[in-house]
């Protein structure tokens, strides 16, 4: 099949389906807002998510339903790309879920570990949508080997196995690094199968964000984990596109966060790290807004190719994601001239 | 060769026989139930108020629906472990089946055994684990052997600890490219698909940092043997007789398990088919109203089985149920009585067609018999070929008897054969036009003849479906639509003045003038505008339903398309003709490239080829075009495709009744 034949379609579909994401007035207005309610009210009546709103009482609704509802709309997108895809494609684009699956499944370990009950989560999202196990049973979890066993027939489970095997003690820790680490695995064996072209185009893709991600792993592990180098080190991705091996272990193996900074100011990414101050409380931001602009130029690059799919799949996420910061500014009471520095979009 | 009537069926007995009752009408299965509130809301239960029925017309006042849910899971679950240990087919078997309570008795007897035969399941999946985990240490210790380590050693070593790992080959190259900051010796043993498996020796004292390490590559420990002693060798010897030791065990339990088998397989059988007897007539159950002492059934029953059914009812429960079969009139209000289709067998495979665009509704004629037999003559007229036609009748038969699909095969085969007739008319075997005389036509040779006939055939049978819509009109008493609609009286009319008036115009016979058949079609377009008002004048409703203004918008636009449609209709049917000839041009273009080539041989082959291919591509697009004809040009005149169809409870077959009634 060439590429015309298999983007063009869903090209067009992206292209519509972007042109329901916010506005930046909607940003304006929605950061201007008193309540959740208020957001909900404002979701339902002004913009696209109306298609999850619709049937919902917003006059009652919470935090955690509205975030649910939200991701719910981004199931939608998702499901109506995947539609365009046959075959490789298709298995590939249906991966990417995997992300998000793994995300809120790694909340729900957390939570049983201390003790939570996991039916809270029952309206999760994304829990099922790659793994395509019967969701109850991680419901119904008490502990997280439950929740493994309950991916037993997923993916994901060879890769659990070993937390299971002998005599391991319940470690989220544990479970959340191999899920992150499956997650990878299962999407490089995935894409190994697209056209060369589109293959080069993902290296990149997914390699910058593995880059900046890498980055960010191992300043936390030195600065907040008590984590030796080398585990530092085996837990980094390697599908990275700009730090190669060598260099994620000279980061790894750094004598101080000075020497960490002095590395990483050489390469591409300093942008990551300022001396003011400000590095903990933006750098996940700064990261974003940077995948955002090299996804953007990646997409004009390549036009009919993978990357339009990939990229607007995480551009929802970064939208539910300002949403989400959004009504948690507006509940933590954060003045409207700060809360916009916590989010992806630039204003 | 109709749509089946149906009769609405109302089965009321006492609450004590409603099992056996349910039982039955499950294993006569022919009735579609619905779902007793339902019905007992929208119509009035036909029961005249004689003093033999007051008690149950005063049981209506107080029903509730049936709520006891009851488990089989567990029943299944005993059946499942039987049947697995007995290696017994999951089947159905008629013969088993009865009205009566013996399911409770069957199952509180192999509830009884059930106990010893988990024992017995339990101990073989108990010893077929340890074959397996001692089958894993024999491979363990196998690797041992690639890295040449002695056992013995290992074993008695003081201040190293000895492990054998498994990593994946991503995890282990992480581990080779920074082996200089890791506290252990490592030895590659085995490469495995993806996987890599290492020996590491690792002293003691720094035991807890290596084991960090390798929790950070997601290792998975390969288990080595503890109680076994001695070299490799005396190790892997020791393993081996420990095997046979337990596959000995699994034997005997097999033999005991025969054994079992022959006192209890036939009653395991029945029980399975009972306890399918009993999960579909619990699922009946879920429809039916329960008054304090009686229940309430009702279905709809196809005439011709309403009999067997009150029969069978009698003979089991005399005169304490009341049955009671009314004939579905015009005023019921609720679930429309389902469709069931009747046809002799020539038409009957088409009958998946037209449930593919919808079954008809229980008052509109049957469209099969039309369907099936334009839909032979418009594909045979197209792809008129005996030998070809031929293949395609066997490719029918073959496809009819090797899988389940039998419509699909039924329908290549009545299509082949009607391909067959035409080859015969037009004088084509496998393209060739050489070998027989036509008996008709050549249509190559007669271009203009096939485009007309082709026309014609359109015309009649657009007037066919016009007959058609007309009946179903005048059946279901819809004035608007039958006289003033597009698909009525007026509609008809228009067609045939606008037939006759292109005839008489090319013919030069219409002696009149072009003005009369077009005034006639303007009034006739004028009725049709105004077929609301139109019809309220004639019955005395009111004149417009929606406002004025909506109204003429829409039958405005209707108008439109009415004048546009009828031409396109007709004209859409030049197809026939045209594909007639295209399936000629298609083999003449093999034909030549065959004679271009030398060698006589290769020529076979071209046109073999050739053959394959227009029997595939052009048997495919003929269909899909006979389809659409039929569909879009013939159905959108009479037919509406609204039915629902006709599922009777029964243990074959879906039997999901019910659950679209909710």
């Amino acid at each position: 099949m060439d590429n015309i034949t298999r983007f063009a379609a869903v090209n067009t579909k992206i292209k519509t389906m972007e042109g329901e994401f916010l506005k930046d007035e909607d940003y304006a207005s929605l950061l201007g807002l008193e309540s959740v309610t208020e957001v909900a009210g404002y979701l339902k009546e002004r913009t696209a998510y109306s298609e999850v709103l619709a049937k919902v009482d917003t006059e009652n609704i919470h935090r955690g339903m509205l975030e649910n509802l939200i991701k719910q709309k981004m199931v939608r997108s998702i499901d109506r790309i995947i539609h365009y895809f046959t075959g490789e494609y298709k298995s590939f684009v249906k991966t990417l879920y995997a992300k998000y699956e793994i995300e809120e499944l790694k909340v729900i370990a957390r939570a049983v570990y201390n003790g939570k009950d996991a039916a809270a989560f029952r309206n999760n999202a994304f829990v099922g949508k790659y793994s395509r196990i019967d969701t109850n049973k991680v419901y119904e979890a008490k502990y997280i080997r439950d929740i493994i066993y309950a991916l037993q027939g997923s993916e994901f489970y060879k890769f659990l196995i070993p937390l299971i095997d002998g005599n391991f003690s319940e470690n989220p820790f544990r479970f959340e690094m191999v899920m992150d680490m499956s997650y990878y695995s299962i999407l490089q064996k995935k894409w190994s199968k697209l056209e060369k072209q589109d293959i080069k185009v993902l290296e990149q893709a997914q390699g910058i964000i593995a880059d900046l991600l890498n980055i960010q792993w191992i300043y936390r592990g030195i600065k907040f984990y008590r984590l030796s180098p080398e585990e530092l080190l085996n837990y980094t991705i390697s599908i990275g596109y700009r730090l190669d091996f060598n260099l994620l272990k000279a980061l790894c193996y750094a004598k101080s966060l000075e020497e960490f900074y002095r590395i990483v100011k050489s390469t591409r990414y300093g942008f990551m790290l300022k001396d003011d101050g400000t590095t903990d409380i933006y750098m996940e931001r700064r990261m974003e807004r940077h995948i955002y602009f090299e996804l953007k130029s990646m997409m004009r690059k390549n036009a009919l190719s993978i990357i339009s799919a990939f990229a607007f799949i995480i551009f929802l996420e970064f939208e539910v994601k300002d949403i989400i910061s959004i009504v948690e500014a507006i509940r933590y009471k954060v003045p409207k001239d700060q809360a916009y520095k916590y989010i992806v979009r630039k204003l | 060769m109709a749509i089946e009537r149906m009769k609405i069926v109302s089965i009321i007995g006492k609450l004590t026989d409603i099992d056996k009752v349910s039982r039955l009408i499950v294993i006569n299965g022919s009735t579609h139930i619905l779902n007793a509130f339902s019905e007992l809301n929208s119509n009035n239960l036909n029961l005249s108020a004689s003093q033999k029925h007051m008690q149950t017309l005063q049981e209506l006042a107080h029903i509730k629906p049936y709520i006891s849910k009851r488990d089989f899971s567990k029943d299944e679950g005993i059946i499942r472990l039987f049947m697995d240990l007995f290696n017994l087919k999951p089947e159905i078997r008629e013969d088993y089946l009865c009205v009566g309570d013996d399911y409770e008795n069957i199952m509180t007897e192999l509830r009884k055994v059930h106990d010893s035969v988990r024992h017995i399941s339990e101990g073989m999946a108990e010893r077929t684990a340890n074959v397996e985990k001692l089958q894993h240490y024999l491979n363990n210790v196998r690797y041992l052997r690639n890295i040449d380590l002695r056992l013995e050693e290992i074993k008695s070593l003081n201040f190293m600890n000895f492990r054998l790992l498994m990593l994946s080959n991503e995890n282990f190259k992480k581990l080779k490219l920074n082996i200089e900051n890791v506290p252990s010796i490592i030895f590659q043993a085995a490469a495995l698909d993806g996987n890599t498996v290492i020996a590491s020796i690792t002293p003691k004292s720094l035991e807890e940092e290596a084991e960090r390490i390798f929790i950070s590559l997601n290792y998975k420990e390969l288990e080595l043997p503890q109680e076994f002693s001695g070299t490799l060798e005396d190790v892997i010897n020791q393993i081996n007789v420990k095997i046979s030791n337990e596959k000995r065990q699994i034997e005997e339990l097999k033999e005991s398990v025969t054994e079992l088998s022959r006192t209890y397989s036939d009653a395991v059988s029945r029980a399975f088919t009972l306890l399918e007897l009993e999960k579909k007539a619990e699922k009946l159950k879920q429809e039916t109203a329960l008054g304090s002492s009686m229940f309430f059934v009702f279905g709809f029953v196809p005439e011709s089985e309403v009999e067997g059914v009150r029969i069978e009812l009698k003979q089991y429960f005399g005169d304490s149920i009341i049955f009671i079969a009314d004939n579905v009139d015009d005023k019921r209000l609720g679930n429309a009585p389902p469709t069931k289709m009747k046809n002799i067998s020539l038409f009957r495979p088409f009958e998946s067609l037209i449930s593919m665009y919808g079954m008809p509704s229980y008052g509109e004629k049957d469209p099969t018999p039309f369907f099936a037999l334009s839909y032979m003559l418009m594909f045979g007229a197209m792809f008129g070929d005996l030998g070809q036609g031929l293949i395609v009748l066997l490719a029918g038969l073959f496809i009819g008897y090797r899988t389940a699909n039998k419509s699909f095969g039924g329908i290549l085969t009545r299509l082949g054969a009607s391909s067959m007739i035409f080859g015969a008319l037009y004088g084509s075997v496998f393209g060739s036009e050489e070998l027989i005389g036509a008996l008709l036509i050549r249509p190559m040779a007669n271009i203009n003849t096939m485009l007309v006939s082709a026309i014609v055939l359109g015309i009649i049978l657009i007037t066919i479906s016009y007959i058609y819509s007309l009946l179903n009109h005048y059946s279901s008493k819809n004035v608007e639509e039958g006289l003033f609609g597009r698909e009525g009286l007026t509609g008809f009319l228009f067609f045939l003045t606008l037939i006759f008036g292109i005839f008489g115009e090319v013919t030069g016979k219409l002696t009149v003038g072009i003005g009369l058949p077009l005034g006639i079609m303007v009034v006739l377009l004028l009725v049709m505008v105004f077929k609301q008002p139109l019809t309220g004048l004639l019955t005395g409703h009111r004149l417009y339903e929606d406002s004025p203004g909506d109204y003429y918008v829409e039958a405005g636009f209707g108008v439109i398309e009415t004048v546009l449609s009828v031409a396109s209709n007709i004209i859409s049917f030049i197809r026939v003709g045209a594909f007639a000839l295209n399936h000629v041009g298609l083999y003449i273009a093999f034909a030549t490239m065959a004679e271009m080539l030398n060698s006589k041989a290769v020529g076979i082959m071209v046109l073999i080829i050739g053959n394959i291919f227009i029997i595939g591509l052009e048997g495919l697009i003929v269909f899909i075009q006979s389809l659409r004809l039929e569909y879009y040009e013939l159905f959108s005149k009479y037919y509406s495709g609204y039915g629902v169809e006709y599922k009777p409870v029964g243990l074959f077959g879906e039997g999901d009744s019910g659950n679209e009634m909710i």
